[in-house]
């Protein structure tokens, strides 16, 4: 990537805003570039348009669940990471359904959470093990339909295979393995409510040849995403 | 261990008994009482057939009420349109007697009165009371419009008594053993309940000896020879074998708890030994687990024993409900390839090796 994914983060521990620098900081590629830090949302709502392509939200903010923000910072064009110490299913979901990009548990961070703010910039999808669960999990009766291929791949991603295993096991490739795993994160994006995060990652998706038109449920959620493609650019653009 | 029967059912047997023998007794009383004193006096009746034909339609009563009363208590309209229908032919059979010698020619009083017994029996007590009120009100009625004498009085005070009285105590004596039944059914249910405690205890008393005997042959002779110096605590398979017994009598702990989702209790109770290790070990669930049965959740035990034993620094145990089931995964890095026990109870095992990672599941299946 020839160009820095800049991002901010909001959490109100600064010891937590301090290690997620410090990961950000030993990037070996130096992928990411940490423009704002803030303890609370304030900071972003500057009407000037977004200051950052990602913003890493901790969803509990000075004691009180900021679930119900997403939809104002996906509208004001950011891509939101949730980084949080929350992994209860339901509330992975609602992140997830209220527009943002991937969830990170406190624990996957050192792992997962720059990854997560890459794939995010690109509107690609990234599916840590605790958002494994918490679609495995998935009771809701609006919930989209997996294949059994992409439900086994998730629960054994969850059980805690290497993406490699997962292929070992299923006597496929790990790429078809990511494959599985996207096109069930792209499903989700395509169910609830509507958001421009989710449009753009379905259509990233169906770019990327992850899923194809047909297999979206609510045919109208891509259209709608076809409809914004243009406006959705690469991060940094 | 005996079968606890429901106390309805108990009570509703001796409640059948007491109706047919309710149903048995009007029905006799109709054919040999009643019937028996239409023949005696055929001669006096103005009218014999249509005397015949009340005691028919009285009989037609009494066989409808009789099949209401056996297919259970009748609803109010069914049984009253029964009452009144004994009421009004008894009514017209005396209307028809001759004045003079009415109360000992009548053979219908005593007839309605029991049918409105049979079918008020297990109704509010107050409703019969009533039926044979009227009844008996509409025989004096006949008597007065007859022209009552003073002997005419005493004869309907004498066979109100008599007969009304019978009736009476009849009801009460049925009403009186169907409380009695459903006591004794209650009682017989809470002696049942008391020997079903004991065989559960004496259950739960063997699982215990179970239990106490595995240990015997497993960490009683190990923990013998380490006191005795037989066994070194420096010996890496010394230590592994103490690993797994400390596992095992944890687990065993656990297992008597009953609490809910236990296999997730035992789990940890397992992974305990291993943290204490400084194998770290993280436990979650996905979706709503289903109950695991006893045999079962050991093999799964018994597997995570011998996984975590062999991990070296992290291992990660996963629930997950899945279709008729659940998969319980671990995935430990082990090193080589970990002596997994045999499936059984229902659990299937199936693990891979990657490099130094192991991963192994045991999916038990319901169906």
């Amino acid at each position: 990537m020839e160009q820095q994914v800049t991002v901010a983060i909001i959490e109100d521990h600064p010891v937590v805003t301090e290690g997620v620098a410090s990961w950000i900081r030993s990037d070996p590629g130096q992928r990411v570039r940490l423009v704002l830090t803030a303890r609370d949302l304030t900071g972003l709502q500057s009407g000037q348009g977004p200051s950052a392509d990602v913003v890493i939200l901790d969803l509990e903010l000075s004691g009180e669940l900021v679930t119900a923000q997403i939809p104002g910072l996906v509208a004001d064009g950011y891509r939101v990471v949730a980084f949080s110490g929350h992994s209860e299913p339901t509330i992975v979901m609602e992140t997830l359904d209220n527009g943002a990009h991937a969830y990170v548990s406190k624990e996957e961070g050192r792992d997962h959470l720059v990854e997560a703010v890459l794939a995010a910039a690109t509107d690609r999808p990234y599916v840590t093990r605790s958002q494994a669960r918490a679609m495995l999990a998935d009771q809701r009766p609006d919930r989209p339909t997996l294949s059994q291929q992409e439900q086994q791949a998730l629960l054994l991603w969850f059980q805690g295979m290497t993406k490699a295993s997962v292929g070992r096991r299923m006597s496929i490739s790990e790429n078809t393995v990511r494959q599985y795993i996207s096109r069930a994160r792209a499903k989700y994006a395509a169910t609830g409510r509507t958001a421009q995060s989710k449009d753009a990652l379905l259509a990233r998706a169906i770019e990327d040849g992850v899923i194809k038109p047909g297999e979206i449920v609510p045919y109208q959620s891509f259209a709608r995403a076809a409809a914004n493609r243009p406006s959705l650019g690469a991060p940094g653009q | 261990m005996t079968a606890i029967q429901p106390t309805a059912t108990m009570a509703g047997r001796y409640q059948r008994a007491f109706t047919i023998a309710v149903v048995v007794l009007v029905a006799g009383w109709h054919l040999v009482g009643g019937g028996g004193q239409l023949l005696d006096y055929r001669s006096a009746y103005g009218s014999f057939a249509f005397q015949c034909a009340m005691w028919l339609v009285m009989a037609l009563a009494i066989t409808a009420g009789s099949l209401l009363v056996l297919r259970g208590t009748p609803s109010w309209r069914a049984a009253w349109a029964v009452a009144l229908v004994a009421l009004v032919a008894s009514t017209a059979a005396a209307a028809a007697s001759p004045a003079s010698e009415m109360l000992a020619v009548n053979w219908a009083w005593g007839s309605a009165g029991w049918t409105g017994v049979l079918v008020l029996l297990r109704r509010r007590f107050s409703e019969l009371a009533w039926f044979l009120a009227a009844e008996a009100l509409a025989t004096l009625g006949v008597q007065v419009w007859d022209g009552l004498t003073r002997t005419d009085l005493a004869g309907f005070l004498a066979v109100l008594a008599w007969s009304t009285g019978a009736q009476v105590a009849v009801a009460a004596g049925v009403r009186a053993l169907d409380l009695a039944a459903g006591q004794a059914a209650t009682a017989a249910r809470s002696e049942d309940a008391a020997r079903e405690r004991a065989a559960t205890a004496e259950i739960i008393r063997a699982a215990r000896h179970a239990r106490w005997l595995s240990l015997q042959g497993s960490a009683a002779p190990l923990v013998a020879e380490l006191a005795a110096g037989t066994a070194d605590p420096g010996d890496a398979q010394v230590r592994i074998r103490c690993a797994v017994q400390a596992a095992r009598l944890r687990r065993l702990l656990a297992e008597g708890d009953e609490v809910p989702g236990s296999l997730v209790h035992e789990l940890h109770a397992s992974a305990d030994v291993a943290e204490r290790r400084g194998v770290a070990v993280e436990i979650e669930t996905a979706g709503p687990l289903p109950a695991v049965p006893g045999p079962a959740r050991r093999v799964i035990t018994d597997a995570a024993i011998a996984i975590l034993t062999d991990a070296r620094s992290q291992a990660r145990i996963t629930l997950a409900a899945v279709a008729a089931g659940i998969a319980v995964s671990f995935v430990a890095d082990t090193g080589a390839v970990v002596q997994l026990p045999s499936a059984g109870a229902g659990v299937a095992i199936e693990h891979q090796q990657d490099g130094g990672m192991l991963w192994a599941e045991a999916r038990w299946n319901s169906r």
